[in-house]
């Protein structure tokens, strides 16, 4: 059969009943072409000739734009999409610097190692080509200890993770005299992902950076790049604190391209059980690669992308053998090596289809594909058109493809398209004044430099901060400066990213003798993904966890094939520990505050590849985390609850239904990420809470018995509860969302009365209150009479 | 609501109010876990840390440490002055001969020719206590301790601020002491109170007078020359083993930089008597055991005043560094040595320096000596396998050798190398047959 070349296969898509009936909008974006200006004269005559030689012979309008503020000192961000030029906009005034002024040094920034080494290389090709004296160095945890002296002293471009330069570079910047010395430039790539927590962080790292430079009479020019954001400008300024250039308006051409926007066909009325949307991606998917259409997969999260690698690489495997890596995964903690493969087989076109989680959304070049297809709403605007920008050759056309989920997010996003296609993409928030991260930035920074009365750090009040870690012992002030007088080194105390810095390696024991490293978990994750008995997935092969070893830091596994994977199962208590604000709602009373949160993984359920079937359970055993954080909460009198014409289980499950309601419609409201907020059903007490058992859901009382363990004791009566539903920050220490969600209450419960109420599902379904076998019959009918009751 | 407040809130270090009187008992119980989970997080060391139990009231500096206080353009702060006699000895090592240092063999064990051109008296011992072990820009070398040869007698200062506001007026004097000497001995310098004193010189913005100064560290020539011998590389067991000094309450290292923080607090003398004298002892130490290494390399091999494995070790050392024959005339008089190992490892190194120089006579009558020694020798066995197979080209010897070797082979390693000889000679006989 002669194979379909895209315009031909989108045209027969449109033409397809049955494909289009679950369309449920299309959208035809034109190729645009693209605005050019000639090299500014200041530009050396190598940089322009080096840049002829890869056929580029003027500049993009925005990048003429950008080039020009920087050369002049002014402090930029620019906006740009998916393949667009911009490293140019950073590196072409960066050369030119360190042509003209050897000594000169900039610091590159990427949010991962990867990119970095992405754009060191990038970097180092351009250098090549002008064969100029000129050293780029990553620096990062993988650079070897005997290089780390050379870079220091010898680099011009240093390219680095935040991370370092928070734990290994501004500790010691007496080492790196040299660079801080003769900084010009600093530039901030993907500046839209530091947003909430990691972009808190962030910017108290550039507080500290700052206040290194100056210490050395540097002031650099900062040039950072963001994706489509709703605030761009603001949000650079909230980053940098101080007045930033922006340029928005792109002058690449783009490419024509086909937006599909798919819900997957209702397959149980009934149960409102929609047809899982991996099943549309793998038919897509391997229909799109059968055609020699280069496709890449995103889904969000690394369990998906193992079982969709797994499919598709089972349709390839039956027709002609084919390389091993025609058809791959791509994820964080698979190794550097196998991703660089990947990455540059996506290049060469040995690689025809990937399925990724978000990792590859980011700049990594892996040139442009035919098709790009989304397994569920990436969780914001934004990343949806990021990663739509990943299909888009210069030529032709290209298809995008949204598949929904049946979670409320993803259905709200597929039954209103035009909020998705004409509303602005989300704000990136952050709150470096949150006081456990500020606080945590001022021992580094008190480590790094003394401070000095009259210095700015923050907003808030200085010299109190200093004077409360000089109460604590760990600052000592002489006359009108604060030294850092404490043994520890206070950059190891906090990981700018996730709770814990640490990682798990998964280790594979198959071959006594010959075990080897095959990826590494983070932390946290470790706990779902590798605990003992886990079936752990990497490039679709099976492995089994035959033990999880926390001490050391290993889980040890072997392969195996079998026909199903692995869930976790997870508790969360939440016990409020303060209220910072509380207000009379309808019937309710709602608050905020502080709350400790107590998280357990207890067993997992088996699921059976292809038909979801649940095949049996297990137990796990592993210590129980906890976490100080920010959360909002509303609690509903149990009178009130008592009087509704159903009994406890039933009450329990509307609420269950409300709370997975609200916690997904919270999330899109934040314009957060939904790993970023959690839920719970308890008592302010903390002395109740519903859990999800393998029998069910039960109420769960924790007692004490005297030596800090909890007791359970399940089946207790709701007559000592007032059920209280609690959505709060993912992060140790919130990030603000839990007050705006406070300030939302009313708006969010009638938004909440609207979807369950409008959803076509009989009893309740992923759309709504979540799928009825999960939540219980009633919980739909519950749910609504429960919000009669709250909502206004 | 005030900062501080809030943050307390945040950390659970206030009271609070509880909600309902009748929770009171169970929020109090919550604070408690919280306290102990605040206690695991890394930054627990913001709570109190252990005090030290110097009760009553605090003593002036200059009554219990005898110095003055000195003034320059940048501030004051504190000197201790004090003179070793050259007559005195620090263990079994007479202070006199260490102010007479060979030039040759300190440059030697430095690697740094340059200090072969310098005099002992150029030399500046340098040792620092500091606030923390781990490094960076916020860790103090809150005492510097120097030493210096004038005569035979063996001169310290120590250089103390008694604040952080006199680092930069005791750092300015530190910088002219150290330009009157010529080369710097450190124990661990390189790695650690050279660079931490760069950085403070940074921080204050003064010069930096180490950049250019030859510089012996003690720890690698130590680790070197009687690593062999020790379980570990500390200055405290090189003392012991090689000076025969012996400290006594002496105050553990890792305890220095709690006792600065607590004189911050109360400024009483007694808490900084033991790090004082730890300090002193420690540049005196030095002096002692450049004096053992120098000697070392100067003494005759068959030497009683050092030990035999030590001696060899030298001579190790002299191969390494191309000095072969030196080597070999050590390895000759080592290879009489009583001690058996000290004797097999003599013998081994002056058959490969044979081997090496294609003098097969010599290195198989080593060989055969070492085989005479003890019959399951496996080095000496493998090496006169080689030996038949690759240059006498006989194929039943070597498989001889071989053999006799695997039946006396104990690690796995070494095991596997000789089945995979034993492999290839079985069947070039199988071959030839």
């Amino acid at each position: 059969m002669a194979k379909l070349t895209m315009e031909e296969w989108l045209a027969r898509a449109e033409n397809n009943r049955r494909f289009m009936e679950n369309v449920k909008a299309v959208k035809h974006l034109p190729a645009t072409d693209g605005s050019f200006l000639p090299f500014p004269p200041w530009v050396h005559p190598a940089i322009i000739n080096a840049l002829g030689k890869r056929g580029i012979k003027q500049l993009y309008s925005h990048q003429a734009e950008a080039v020009e503020h920087a050369r002049n000192g002014r402090d930029v961000v620019l906006v740009t999409p998916t393949a667009s030029g911009k490293t140019l906009c950073y590196n072409l005034p960066v050369l030119q610097k360190i042509l003209e002024e050897p000594e000169t040094r900039a610091l590159y920034i990427f949010p991962t190692k990867a990119l970095a080494q992405d754009q060191m290389h990038e970097a180092q090709g351009l250098i090549n080509e002008l064969t100029a004296d000129i050293k780029t160095y990553t620096y990062d945890g993988d650079t070897p200890d005997d290089a780390r002296q050379a870079i220091r002293k010898q680099g011009h471009i240093v390219v680095t993770n935040p991370d370092m330069l928070h734990a290994g570079i501004l500790p010691h910047h007496t080492k790196w005299q040299k660079l801080f010395q003769n900084i010009r430039y600093v530039v901030i790539d993907e500046l839209h992902v530091y947003r909430g927590v990691f972009g808190s962080h962030l910017t108290n790292v550039i507080r500290r950076l700052v206040r290194v430079c100056r210490f050395y009479g540097q002031s650099p020019t900062f040039v950072c790049c963001s994706a489509t954001v709703a605030n761009p400008k603001e949000h650079a300024e909230n980053i940098l604190e101080r007045p930033v250039a922006l340029i928005e308006k792109s002058g690449a051409p783009t490419a024509a391209k086909t937006f599909f926007l798919y819900n997957p066909p209702v397959v149980n009325r009934e149960l409102g059980i929609r047809q899982s949307a991996l099943t549309p991606a793998r038919i897509v998917a391997s229909e799109l690669i059968a055609n020699d259409i280069q496709t890449i997969v995103f889904t969000t999260s690394r369990l998906n992308v193992e079982i969709l690698t797994k499919y598709l690489k089972d349709v390839f495997k039956k027709g002609a053998p084919v390389d091993k890596n025609f058809v791959s995964g791509y994820r964080g903690g698979y190794l550097p090596n196998l991703r660089r493969q990947i990455e540059s087989g996506l290049r060469t076109g040995d690689v025809m289809g990937v399925v990724s989680t978000n990792a590859l959304e980011l700049g990594i070049d892996i040139g442009d594909l035919g098709a790009c297809i989304m397994v569920g709403y990436p969780g914001s605007i934004a990343s949806t058109w990021q990663q739509a920008g990943r299909a888009g050759r210069r030529l032709g056309k290209s298809l995008a493809l949204l598949i929904a989920r049946s979670n409320p997010m993803d259905q709200f996003i597929v039954e209103n398209p035009d909020y998705f296609f004409s509303r602005s993409p989300e704000h990136c928030r952050v709150n470096p004044d949150n006081l456990l991260i500020l606080l945590h930035h001022l021992k580094s920074a008190a480590f790094e430099l003394p401070f000095e009365k009259g210095e700015q750090f923050g907003k808030e009040n200085l010299v109190d901060l200093l004077s409360y870690l000089e109460d604590k012992g760990v600052l000592h002030r002489v006359g009108e400066r604060w030294h850092w007088a404490a043994e520890s080194y206070p950059a190891d105390e906090v990981s700018l990213r996730s709770i814990n810095p640490e990682n798990v390696v998964v280790i594979d024991v198959t071959e006594a003798g010959a075990h080897k490293v095959i990826a590494e978990v983070d932390w946290d994750s470790a706990f779902t993904a590798v605990h003992k008995d886990a079936v752990y997935m990497v490039e679709s092969q099976q492995y089994h966890v035959e033990n999880l070893d926390l001490e050391a830091k290993k889980a040890y596994v072997k392969k195996c094939d079998v026909d199903h994977y692995t869930d976790a199962m997870t508790y969360t208590n939440v016990r409020v520990i303060d209220v910072f604000d509380e207000k009379k709602a309808k019937n309710v009373i709602c608050e905020h505050g502080e709350v400790q949160v107590v998280r357990k993984v207890v067993g997992y359920k088996k699921i059976k590849f292809y038909t979801s079937e649940n095949l049996g359970y297990g137990d796990v055993t592993l210590p129980e985390k906890d976490m100080h954080t920010t959360s909002y909460w509303f609690t509903i009198p149990r009178n009130l609850l008592q009087k509704l014409p159903y009994n406890e289980a039933q009450i329990i499950d509307g609420l269950s239904g409300l709370a997975y309601c609200l916690y997904h419609l919270a999330a899109m409201i934040l314009m957060a990420d939904v790993r970023d907020i959690d839920k719970c059903i308890g008592d302010k007490s903390g002395e109740w809470f519903v859990r999800h058992g393998r029998g069910g859901r039960m109420l769960t009382r924790v007692g004490t018995d005297g030596k800090d363990k909890p007791v359970e004791e399940q089946n207790a009566m709701m007559d000592a509860f007032d059920p209280t539903i609690f959505i709060f920050d993912a992060y140790p220490g919130g990030i603000g969302f839990s007050e705006l969600l406070f300030e939302e209450h009313d708006g969010t419960l009638t938004a909440a009365a609207g979807l369950i109420r409008n959803c076509s599902c009989s009893y309740g379904c992923p759309s709504c209150v979540g799928p009825s076998l999960d939540v219980g019959p009633l919980a739909k009918e519950a749910a609504l009479a429960i919000l009669d009751l709250i909502a206004i | 609501m005030n900062v501080i407040d809030r943050l307390k809130r945040l950390s659970g270090e206030t009271k609070q109010k509880p909600h309902q009187p009748s929770r009171q008992a169970e929020i109090g119980e919550l604070r408690n876990k919280i306290e102990t989970i605040m206690a695991r997080r890394p930054d627990a060391t913001i709570r109190t840390a252990p005090q030290n139990a110097f009760r009553g009231k605090g003593r002036l500096l200059t009554d219990l440490i005898c110095g003055e206080e000195i003034a320059n353009a940048f501030g004051r702060f504190y000197v201790v002055p004090g003179n070793v006699d050259g007559s005195s000895c620090h263990g079994n090592t007479c202070v006199r001969d260490c102010a007479a240092m060979d030039m040759q063999a300190a440059a030697f064990i430095a690697n740094d020719p340059d200090i072969a051109d310098c005099t002992a008296a150029d030399g500046l011992f340098l040792d620092t206590e500091t606030t923390g072990l781990m490094g960076g820009t916020g860790t103090l070398a809150f005492l510097i301790g120097l030493g210096w040869f004038e005569g035979d007698v063996f001169v310290t200062r120590q250089i103390f601020a008694r604040d952080f506001a006199e680092e930069q007026a005791a750092l300015v004097f530190l910088n002219e002491i150290v330009r009157d000497r010529k080369f710097l001995v450190t124990f661990n310098g390189k790695a650690f109170d050279i660079g931490l004193l760069t950085t403070r010189l940074i921080l204050n913005r003064l010069p930096n007078p180490f950049s250019a100064m030859p510089h012996l560290d003690l720890l690698h020539p130590s680790r070197r020359l009687f690593g062999s011998r020790l379980i570990n590389h500390r200055l405290a067991t090189l003392e012991e083993s090689i000076i025969g000094f012996y400290r006594e309450d002496d105050l553990p290292g890792s305890e220095i930089p709690q006792r600065y923080f607590d004189w911050l607090k109360r400024h009483d003398a007694r808490l900084m008597v033991d790090v004082f004298e730890h300090n002193r002892l420690d540049i005196i130490s030095m002096a002692a055991l450049a004096r053992h290494l120098t000697e070392l390399m100067n003494h005759p091999a068959d030497s009683d005043r050092c030990h035999p494995s030590d001696l060899l070790c030298a001579a190790k050392l002299f191969h390494d560094r191309g000095q072969v024959p030196e080597a070999h005339r050590r390895l000759l008089s080592l290879m009489n040595s009583d001690n058996d190992e000290v004797k097999a490892g003599s013998l081994k190194l002056l058959s490969l320096i044979h081997k090496r120089a294609g003098r097969w006579a010599e290195a198989v009558a080593v060989w055969e000596t070492m085989l005479e020694h003890d019959p399951g020798d496996v080095f000496a066995l493998t090496e006169l396998a080689k030996w038949c197979e690759h240059r006498l080209r006989d194929v039943h010897r070597a498989e001889h050798f071989v053999s006799t070797a695997l039946a006396c082979v104990e690690t796995q390693k070494g095991r596997n190398s000789l089945v995979h000889r034993s492999n290839r000679l079985q069947k070039r006989l199988h071959d030839n047959s």
